[in-house]
């Protein structure tokens, strides 16, 4: 077991698999090459295409899932490793290389330098990169509107998977997270709880592999789903 | 209603709530979630054996037949029953969630510890070997 005296900073990525037997270990990899202070954690999804003989085999620190549990269930696991593990901070990070390492630890000093709770990486303050297609842009603002209007406070990027949150956080997401699209939600949820958030211009890549969870079908979940949750996460 | 449908409906009944009771007894079913049966077969019993509380009832909300005052009532309760159990399900899934992640923390720890112990019995083990070797080159 590792202890560690609480002074530390220990930062976690978190990076949760569901059959990522193709990506994963290029996600690890560039982890370690570009954020070389960060410890990281495979949640595997009980994925079924050889990521956990993968993970195994090459010392991979993971954790398997006995059951299918979800996207929001395994990132929670994360947190609840983090929180239990004394980590300071904590960072998802998909397993299918959209997200660029380079960009952790610039996010998290951004974190300990400010007093925010929470920091995102946001597309849309320098606007560099990958900047979404035009549909989805539209449904971004009307996230923003929407959490300005329920808790007054600004977020670009509402969408970003890019965040990275500290102690407090670590500790509320590993008592209660999402099953599935958490990012405005959560946004919501911190802000109510009288947290802050910060966010910094970062560059996205186009994904390299497999699709967006967010089929035509799906966004019409997405655009019921996630208002409202917004608009309960604000009621308290 | 003729008399012998009222007896047969609460003989019915009444076995309905004996082998629920019994399902309780056995463990079979949780005593909380069956209170809203026994509810169910106690005012069948009642509404089946007083037909005139049924009449008086659904002339009272302005229901033109005391059958359709049945129908309103049993989708009522059924409605009722669906709802607790979608709450029911809604904890259930919440606690398999934990449980499984534990689960999965759990194995990482013993997976760890396993570790831990065949290095030290490692190390150990070579400890043993120096030892020999420097009594060996004593002797």
């Amino acid at each position: 077991m590792k202890h560690v005296s609480s002074d530390r900073r220990k930062c976690l990525v978190i990076i949760p698999a569901f059959n990522e037997a193709g990506a994963i270990l290029n996600t690890v990899r560039d982890i370690e090459k570009n954020a070389p202070s960060f410890d990281y954690v495979v949640i595997n999804d009980n994925s079924f295409d050889g990521t956990r003989e993968i993970l195994e085999e090459n010392s991979i620190n993971h954790v398997d899932l006995p059951i299918n549990s979800g996207i929001g269930a395994a990132v929670q696991t994360g947190y609840l490793y983090a929180s239990r593990y004394g980590y300071t901070a904590a960072i998802q990070v998909d397993g299918d290389g959209q997200h660029d390492a380079a960009f952790l630890e610039e996010m998290a000093s951004a974190l300990y330098e400010s007093d925010a709770g929470m920091v995102i990486g946001s597309r849309f303050i320098e606007k560099d990169g990958f900047q979404s297609t035009g549909l989805r842009r539209v449904g971004i603002r009307f996230f923003t509107g929407l959490i300005k209007l329920l808790t007054g406070a600004k977020v670009t990027d509402p969408t970003s998977g890019m965040r990275i949150v500290g102690k407090d956080i670590i500790d509320i997401f590993a008592f209660d997270y999402p099953k599935d699209y958490p990012e405005p939600e959560t946004a919501v949820v911190i802000l109510k709880k009288g947290y802050k958030i910060k966010e910094i211009p970062v560059k996205m890549k186009k994904r390299e592999t497999g699709k967006s969870s967010i089929s035509p079908i799906r966004s019409i979940y997405y655009m019921v789903k996630v208002p409202l949750a917004c608009i309960l996460a604000a009621w308290g | 209603m003729s008399d012998r449908i009222v007896w047969i409906v609460a003989i019915v009944d009444l076995i309905a709530i004996i082998y629920i009771a019994n399902l309780v007894r056995i463990k079979r079913l949780e005593l909380k979630y069956a209170l809203i049966w026994f509810l169910v077969g106690i005012l069948l019993l009642i509404f089946d054996l007083s037909p005139n509380l049924l009449y008086n009832l659904t002339r009272a909300l302005g229901i033109s037949l005391p059958i359709n005052m049945l129908f309103f009532l049993g989708f009522g309760f059924v409605l009722m029953i669906i709802f607790t159990q979608t709450i029911v399900i809604s904890n259930l899934t919440r606690k398999a969630k934990r449980l499984t992640q534990e689960v999965g923390l759990l194995n990482k720890r013993i997976d760890n510890l396993v570790e831990r112990i065949h290095i030290d019995e490692a190390k150990q083990g070579d400890l043993k070997e120096n030892i020999k070797e420097i009594s060996e080159e004593e002797n």
